[in-house]
């Protein structure tokens, strides 16, 4: 048994070879779990090695990891995540080395079973599944489960184990459960290795950014199903119950980001594994009860120009799922419009959608003409005709998820859509694509998230950074509350949102300050989101309205359930210093990719009068030199030179060289990482 | 039975069970039957035990619970937090297997089907005590009248696991230890920084951020609607939910996003904040299953 909170193994299996390989996970625990150790595996098993060029995410040498961190299972609020990581089919041009995540009952399950990941490598033969009871891991035949949805598939394997679940206890090698095996699989989507396909457990959970069920489909893996009986050791089980009980009192729910005040009593929400949020991510009535996923719901299907039936917009979630098609890529525009009208040279009139992804930029070519009946790429077998109709609906998941007609051009996701197309200037106009083909996502005007998704490999999603007015504050009680909430630093003008003039070099969004708040924030999700567990919608939470001082729970909370579960006596930054680890190592990946300097630069839009305009929380705190003021930054974008000089500070943050973005080998040997610098400079690229 | 709540004691009186355990004949008998092994008696017992309705044909009466577990499956949000705050504070462990309170979900079936929560109902006639060779299962009177598990006391037969009436059945195996346990309403919990029990805290009922658990002073009543008390349809399920506030965003409760208008979330036709002493509704009656589309 290794520390407490972890399983103690991660397994590791080769499809091609079919070895099934144990290790222990305490030997990675310096990396955080989660997605950090998913990096070093990608490191130990894909990188080290040498022998492949790092540039194909189909390739049967990528690692797809399902990874926990030393929250799952503990039944700590908000911390059932599970980790997916590998090199990510859908990230343009390259492919970059990404991640994903879900929530649900796997990585409590998993973590029972007595794992903290299992990572997977080469290429079935024929359709597999791996089945995972307790310490038992086998290959499955899964030719008769290819061709199922993610819904049937599991049922399938559910019935499987012969078990009337709800019905009577099922003995195991090692114990007795009324549990079923948890599972996480792919439907047509994945089978037919399209770059938008995402993985899928339960009704709705699923990892839908960066194409992993594509990835699963490209080994020829249809699921993964777990079972485990055992019991996860809590270094101080008091400890634990009594800082849940102080975070209940503490922090009153509803009152920060965290929550929202989603879920009220009354509601019929479905959580997650412990989680005390709620949010009201899932919901047990909509969807044809199948355990929803509210978000998909509510953006999937929705459309511009006229109102789609309830339960047409409820049927497009099931496809989705049913398919595992990655919703948020191959939706129609998203909750919600913003005006543009007050700026004519904006090529989107007179409204923006929040989303500008594939469904909807694909009705856009369609109405100019570039694709449809008698041009070069027809729109068979869509119903344009029937366009807001189930109809439509369903036979664009279809088509998508199977590849059949134009969908075989969708499959491949936006950005390669426009590239297919000859109309790669839409990333900037129509498209408003972020970094690496990722569609723009609340990026602006908190430049954090646009600065985050640039320097790593996929729309951070992180949206605990929603910094807007809050009411009977002001706007510098504000700042100081965020600082004292961001050690160790606690610097007011990480908050800083001038970007006009001087004042933007010197506090605001292209100084040194910044560069800090955004390093800050990518160790802190490195470690405590990615690789501990923690949900995005519980953390960090740095400002909490029902608190009497106006708190959030970070930093306080995250190290007192750690220290709690694992029985460390981690201070919260040496929680920052191990997702800072992850995130040089994860670096030197991407360097080994290809990435440097020139490479990071943002889409055209953002350089642009309107990069703002579809922002989410819009008056934000600015610094004039004297005081402080909320103000509205609809109007903000960046400049070219304070991009460049932006990036010179961060670097330089990061201890990396500010001529090209590489780690130097200060940097990584002083985060224990020499083998990593070694490796660099054998291929010419240390900083 | 339902709403006779009175603790009136009708059994006779402890014969070496102590702890105001109210010994039954087979009890007797059984523990007679080890130390007069071969004898007359242990053949009788031997032959009440071939049939199927011995334990209930012989069965005492026994003092009531003075607490109940009741839980509101229409609002559970499944996310097992109690079962983990259980095995917590037990056990020292976090462990799906070991929690006394069972939650279980089917995420693909319709709701309100799509979860199902299994708690130690307190029988009024636990035939778990009443079958136990060693009076490890016992009523405990200065806890109550809870029924527990004397974990010193249990040789690891099983009985009373395969004497609970329940579908699963509520009493635990601890296979690492090789003894059975059950709720307790958290009497013995070693990890746990409160007084549990009748008169103090539940970590499960603390742990449950939807108020879907509560523990009640008035038995429940004991029938279901197939007049077979083997699952909690009866008064053990019943919603504890306080009536459900307006939320202000296109999300949640009383709202309604763009686009949708059948929504309707935890919609209860007679709900009632708990108290009220209507059982959960037949699977007939169930409200929201009909409420969502056709597949």
């Amino acid at each position: 048994m290794g520390t407490p909170g972890f399983g103690g193994k991660l397994l590791v299996v080769n499809l091609t070879t079919k070895e099934i390989i144990r290790l222990d996970s305490q030997e990675y625990e310096k990396y955080g779990g989660g997605h950090g150790t998913a990096t070093a595996l990608f490191w130990e098993f894909c990188v080290k090695p040498g022998d492949w060029d790092l540039q194909d995410a189909f390739d049967p040498h990528n690692m797809v990891s399902l990874t926990v961190g030393a929250m799952a299972g503990t039944g700590t609020p908000a911390s059932a995540r599970t980790s997916v990581s590998g090199m990510s089919p859908q990230c343009y041009p390259i492919q970059w080395f990404c991640h994903s995540n879900f929530g649900g009952m796997f990585s409590t399950m998993l973590k029972m079973a007595g794992w903290d990941g299992v990572a997977v490598i080469g290429r079935a033969e024929s359709p597999v599944y791996i089945n995972i009871v307790d310490d038992k891991v086998t290959i499955e035949d899964a030719k008769s489960l290819w061709g199922l949805t993610t819904w049937e598939c599991q049922e399938e394997i559910w019935k499987r184990t012969g078990v009337r679940f709800g019905q009577e206890w099922w003995k195991l090698d090692g114990g007795y459960s009324l549990q079923r095996p948890q599972i996480v699989t792919m439907g047509a989507a994945g089978e037919n290795m399209t770059r938008v396909a995402s993985l899928v457990h339960g009704g709705g959970s699923g990892a839908g950014q960066g194409g992993f069920g594509g990835v699963f489909g490209s080994k020829n893996l249809k699921a993964v199903a777990v079972m485990g009986t055992g019991s996860i050791k809590i270094a101080d089980p008091k400890g634990l119950k009594d800082a849940r009980e102080w975070w209940d009192k503490t922090w009153p729910r509803g009152g920060g980001f965290g929550g929202f005040g989603f879920g009220s009593p009354g509601e019929v929400t479905s959580c997650c594994v412990g989680c005390g949020i709620p949010r009201f991510c899932h919901n047990r009535t909509r969807v044809h009860s199948k355990d929803s996923d509210d978000c998909a719901e509510s953006t999937w299907y929705t459309l511009e120009d006229r109102q789609v039936p309830t339960e047409v917009n409820q049927r497009g979630t099931d496809i989705c799922q049913q398919h595992s098609i990655n919703a948020m890529e191959t939706c129609f525009m998203g909750p919600m419009t913003f005006d543009t009208s007050h700026n004519p040279s904006f090529p989107i009139q007179p409204k923006i959608p929040a989303y500008s992804a594939l469904g909807w930029y694909m009705k856009k070519m369609y109405d100019m003409g570039v694709i449809g009946p008698g041009t070069k790429f027809d729109t068979s077998p869509l119903p344009m005709e029937e366009y807001g109709s189930r109809n439509f609906m369903e036979i664009y998941g279809y088509a998508i998820a199977n590849r059949v007609g134009i969908g075989n051009l969708l499959a491949e996701g936006t950005a390669r859509f426009c590239e297919k197309l000859g109309r790669t200037d839409d990333f900037s106009t129509l498209c408003r694509l972020t970094m690496w083909g990722f569609m723009d996502h609340w990026s602006m005007p908190g430049v954090e998230w646009a600065y985050g998704n640039l320097f790593d490999s996929r729309d951070i999603n992180n949206h605990d950074m929603s910094l807007g007015r809050k009411n009977g504050i002001t706007c510098e009680q504000f700042v100081n509350i965020m600082a004292k909430r961001t050690p160790p630093t606690e610097d007011p003008f990480w908050f800083d949102y001038s970007w006009e003039g001087e004042q933007a070099y010197k506090t605001g969004i292209y100084s040194e300050h910044k560069a800090q708040w955004v390093a800050w924030h990518q160790h802190y999700w490195n470690y405590y989101k990615e690789s501990v567990g923690f949900c995005d919608w519980g953390y960090s939470q740095l400002y909490n309205q029902a608190h009497k001082e106006g708190f959030g729970h970070t930093p306080e909370i995250e190290p007192k359930y750690l220290n709690a579960v694992t029985g460390r006596n981690h201070t919260f930054e040496d929680g920052l210093e191990i997702g800072r680890r992850a995130w040089n190592l994860k670096r030197a990946i991407f360097v080994l990719q290809g990435r440097d300097k020139k490479m990071e630069k943002f889409t055209g839009y953002y350089y642009k009068p309107g990069a703002s305009y579809c922002g989410y929380a819009k008056e934000l705190t600015v610094y004039d030199g004297s005081k402080w003021e909320w103000q509205n930054c609809n109007e903000l974008y960046f400049t070219v030179e304070g991009v460049e000089k932006f990036k010179d500070h961060f670097y330089k943050v990061e201890g990396w060289n500010v001529d090209n973005g590489y780690p130097t080998r200060k940097t990584l040997e002083d985060l224990d990482l020499k083998p990593v610098a070694d490796t660099l400079q054998s291929k010419g690229k240390l900083g | 039975m339902a709403g006779d709540n009175d603790n009136t004691n009708t059994a006779v009186e402890a014969v070496g069970g102590g702890d105001g355990k109210k010994v039954s004949r087979r009890a007797f008998v059984v523990g007679s039957g080890a130390a007069l092994a071969g004898g007359a008696l242990a053949t009788t017992a031997h032959a009440a035990a071939q049939t199927t309705e011995a334990p209930k044909i012989q069965k005492a009466v026994y003092p009531r619970s003075t607490k109940y577990l009741v839980y509101d499956s229409m609002h559970c949000a499944g996310c097992l937090g109690c079962m983990l705050a259980c095995s917590l504070v037990h056990e020292g462990v976090t462990s799906l297997s070991l929690s006394r309170i069972q939650v279980h979900r089917s995420v693909l079936s319709k709701y309100p089907l799509d979860m199902q929560q299994n708690v130690c109902r307190q029988c009024p006639d636990p035939l778990c005590v009443d079958n136990c060779p060693t009076g490890a299962a016992h009523v405990s009177a200065e806890n109550g009248n809870i029924r527990m598990i004397d974990e010193a006391k249990c040789i690891g037969c099983q009985t009373c696991i395969k004497s609970c009436p329940q579908l699963p059945h509520r009493t635990i195996w601890n296979p690492a230890k090789k003894k059975s346990t059950k709720c307790d309403l958290c009497v013995n919990t070693p990890f746990y920084n409160k007084k549990g029990g009748p008169g103090g805290a539940q970590a499960c009922v603390e742990a449950c951020p939807r108020n879907a658990l509560k523990v009640v002073d008035e038995m429940p009543d004991q029938a279901d609607h197939r007049g077979v008390a083997q699952n909690d349809t009866a008064g053990y399920d019943r919603n504890l939910q306080p009536p459900a506030p307006k939320m202000p965003f296109g999300f949640g409760p009383g709202a309604k996003p763009k686009g949708k208008t059948g929504a309707k979330p935890g919609a209860k036709p007679d709900a009632k904040p708990d108290g009220a002493p209507d059982a959960k509704p037949a699977p007939e009656g169930k409200p929201a299953a009909s409420a969502a589309p056709a597949n």
